[in-house]
């Protein structure tokens, strides 16, 4: 899961990148409303984290602009917390928002509550036969048993699946796996991939050969 | 009782007892004119008939009703005059012309009656009566008379000049005595007339009635408009009291009193409703600006606490902690003092001092700052003395030179100027950055308003400009700012000397 977080308060910024980073989250940042606007145009994040007062661009309208274009979930900090402002940012297209000063814990869920939401499901827990994965506690279970996975196994099990069905390209798990900071080795991604076949049997994920990956 | 301390019922009252004496006093007059004229008319008649009688006797000259008896001067008085009141005088012959017994009725109880007698009080003899005279009716009251009886033997012009008329139950009687002796009493029933009268009586009670009736309701009315407002007033105040600052009264009626006091009261409630709005808008914001270094500290503090760190990790959430709690202090600071400006409760230092000297020094301390933006100040500055507390007002010199090299463009320049103009001392701080928008303009002493409306900086709240103004407005000066887009801003400080 990769996430953009634009914030200009620079040891706010810090904290929250880090405490995502350690979630798991790959975690780009930016530190005044241009770059932001920037980045989050130039990548499919997962999730964005806005802020509202910015400097150059303003949270709203980087929210305004980017809807012309995608659909990424938007969970919006926002110091005021009247009524009007929260309709506004609703309307304006933000998938959620949080009112500073708020609990890490509570950034947390409700990043997870828009990604979840954004995949089209409606709880933490996914099954694919053998395999559960609860994405709030980020732990899974195969026949029934927990299993170990490191963070960036865990977070390329999370995205595949909740893009079961689908055809995952390898471009694609990198720009959500691994952040802008991330200097990757390109067989990298195979690496983790075996590790998490395996963990969780060999079938868990297919390689369609030319195209990436899936889970069925 | 509750009922007398309303204005509206003791105004009610006070003007329904004036309207009551009034119609009271028009009504007795009025009836009393009528009685006179009714009785007057009747008092005529009376005396008419009492002279024909008094001729009929003896054929003297008419009495006229309002001189007395007419006699011929003593020297013309004929020799044979009986002397008055004479005991063995021959009784004279009386015979009633007929056209002076029309004026008497016969059996008609409401005509006039006559009786004449003769002789002493105590022993009086009839000498003529009408038929309808009728003894018990009435009694000559002789006391009543006394004056006009007692003067029989004045001489005419002494006389009283009006004979007197007395009422006994239903009938009106007067009386004289002739010089010659005879009691001459002629009377008539009264009863039509007092009749008539009670008529009046009745017709002037139900006029004053109904004028009472009309001027209490529309007094009550009228009253009522008038006070109106009184309650509108007092309702939505009432509303005022309990928290509702949007209400105003409704001034229907601009012109009178109480629409002036109304306009007032509205006008009074909108700055108060001001008032309390900046004073929300005020800690709002300030609960605004408390909000980032709290949630700074908060998530430093629980991604710590997460896992276990190194030294330098924890070294870095105490660090990013401290400049949180730093940032909150400079602002709980700046907050305290403007309370203290706002409650007039800081106090300033009076002292004469060279505020030349003052103003350069502020600017060597800035000069660091302006070198690093390559900014050069230029500073013109008159040798002025003024009094008020030096460390205020180089904190409002300094602060006006930091945001005039730091909203400065690079290499730009920043000009100050003192000069002392009528007894004012004239400090001009001018830059030539991007100018301030015309829509920003009126705002910038506003608290927390800050044109840019993104944070420039840790700790810079936006209470920088409001507490110049307010140090400066505490020293009895004033503080203006002008600006022209993309030419510069210049702020001026005057200050009595």
């Amino acid at each position: 899961m990769r996430i953009l977080i634009v914030e200009d308060e620079p040891d706010l910024l810090a904290s929250l990148a880090q405490a995502l980073r350690e979630e798991g989250y790959a975690v780009d940042t930016a530190d005044n409303g241009d770059d932001g606007l920037f980045n989050a145009e130039g990548t499919d994040y997962d999730a964005i984290v806005l802020d509202v007062m910015l400097p150059g661009i303003d949270g709203w309208e980087i929210l305004k602009r980017l809807r012309k274009t995608k659909k990424t979930p938007v969970l919006m900090l926002t110091a005021r917390d009247q009524t009007r402002d929260r309709v506004k940012g609703l309307d304006t297209g933000a998938d959620d928002y949080v009112v500073k000063p708020f609990d890490l814990e509570e950034v947390f869920a409700r990043l997870r509550a828009v990604i979840r939401r954004s995949a089209n499901k409606t709880t933490n827990l996914i099954e694919i036969g053998d395999v559960q994965i609860d994405t709030a506690a980020r732990n899974v279970l195969f026949k029934e048993k927990p299993v170990e996975l490191t963070a960036r196994e865990y977070s390329l099990v999370e995205f595949m699946a909740l893009h079961r069905g689908e055809v995952v390209t390898r471009t694609q798990l990198y720009e959500h796996l691994f952040d802008e900071n991330d200097t990757t080795m390109s067989n990298l991604l195979d690496v983790h991939v075996s590790n998490v076949r395996k963990k969780l049997g060999a079938e868990f994920i297919v390689t369609r050969r030319g195209h990436g990956y899936c889970i069925e | 009782m509750k009922i007398f301390k309303s204005i509206k019922w003791r105004l009610q009252l006070w003007y329904g007892l004036i309207l009551v004496v009034v119609l009271a006093g028009f009504g007795f007059t009025a009836y009393q004119l009528e009685r006179n004229r009714q009785f007057g008319r009747i008092d005529q008649e009376l005396h008419r008939r009492l002279n024909v009688l008094a001729n009929a006797l003896h054929r003297p000259p008419p009495r006229r009703l309002d001189q007395g008896f007419f006699r011929p001067p003593p020297d013309q008085m004929p020799d044979e005059a009986p002397p008055i009141r004479q005991e063995n005088r021959p009784q004279p012959e009386f015979r009633l012309p007929p056209e002076a017994a029309q004026l008497f009725g016969t059996n008609d109880s409401n005509g006039f009656y006559f009786h004449i007698t003769s002789g002493t009080e105590n022993d009086r003899h009839e000498i003529a009566r009408s038929e309808n005279y009728q003894k018990p009716k009435a009694v000559i009251q002789f006391d009543h008379f006394f004056d006009q009886l007692n003067h029989a033997d004045l001489p005419p012009e002494k006389r009283p000049a009006k004979l007197k008329s007395m009422d006994y139950q239903d009938e009106r009687i007067t009386a004289d005595i002739l010089p010659s002796g005879e009691l001459i009493e002629v009377g008539c029933s009264i009863a039509p007339e007092l009749n008539e009268l009670r008529h009046t009586a009745l017709n002037l009670a139900a006029v004053g009635s109904l004028i009472l009736l009309v001027g209490l309701t529309g007094g009550w009315w009228f009253v009522g408009c008038a006070l109106w407002p009184v309650s509108a007033i007092s309702t939505t105040a009432a509303k005022i009291s309990a928290g509702d600052l949007s209400q105003r009264i409704n001034v229907a009626d601009a012109e009178s009193e109480l629409g002036q006091l109304a306009a007032i009261l509205n006008s009074t409630f909108a700055r108060l409703e001001t008032a309390f709005a900046q004073q929300k808008q005020f800690a709002s914001d300030a609960a605004h600006e408390l909000r980032t270094p709290v949630t700074v500290i908060l998530t430093q503090t629980q991604m710590a606490l997460a896992r276990e760190r190194d030294a330098a990790g924890y070294k870095q959430t105490v660090e990013a902690c401290q400049r949180a709690a730093q940032r909150m202090r400079k602002l709980i600071e700046s907050l305290l003092e403007l309370a203290r400006f706002d409650a007039g409760q800081e106090i300033l230092k009076r002292m004469k001092f060279d505020f030349a000297k003052m103003i350069s020094d502020s600017t060597e301390l800035v000069q660091t700052l302006a070198d690093e933006r390559g900014v050069k100040i230029m500073a013109e500055l008159d040798a002025l003395e003024v009094t008020g507390d030096p460390e205020r007002l180089s904190q409002v010199v300094t602060n006006l030179l930091t945001n005039a090299i730091q909203y400065n463009q690079p290499s730009g320049e920043v000009r100050v100027k003192l000069e002392s103009q009528t007894g004012l001392a004239v400090l001009k701080i001018a830059d030539t950055g991007q100018g301030i928008a015309p829509e920003d303009l009126p705002r910038v002493f506003e608290r927390f308003y800050r044109a840019d409306k993104s944070r420039t900086g840790a700790g810079n709240a936006g209470l920088g400009l409001s507490i110049c103004k307010a140090i400066v407005e505490a020293h009895g000066g004033t503080m203006e700012v002008a600006s022209k887009q993309n030419v510069g801003t210049t702020f001026t400080v005057r200050l009595p000397v």
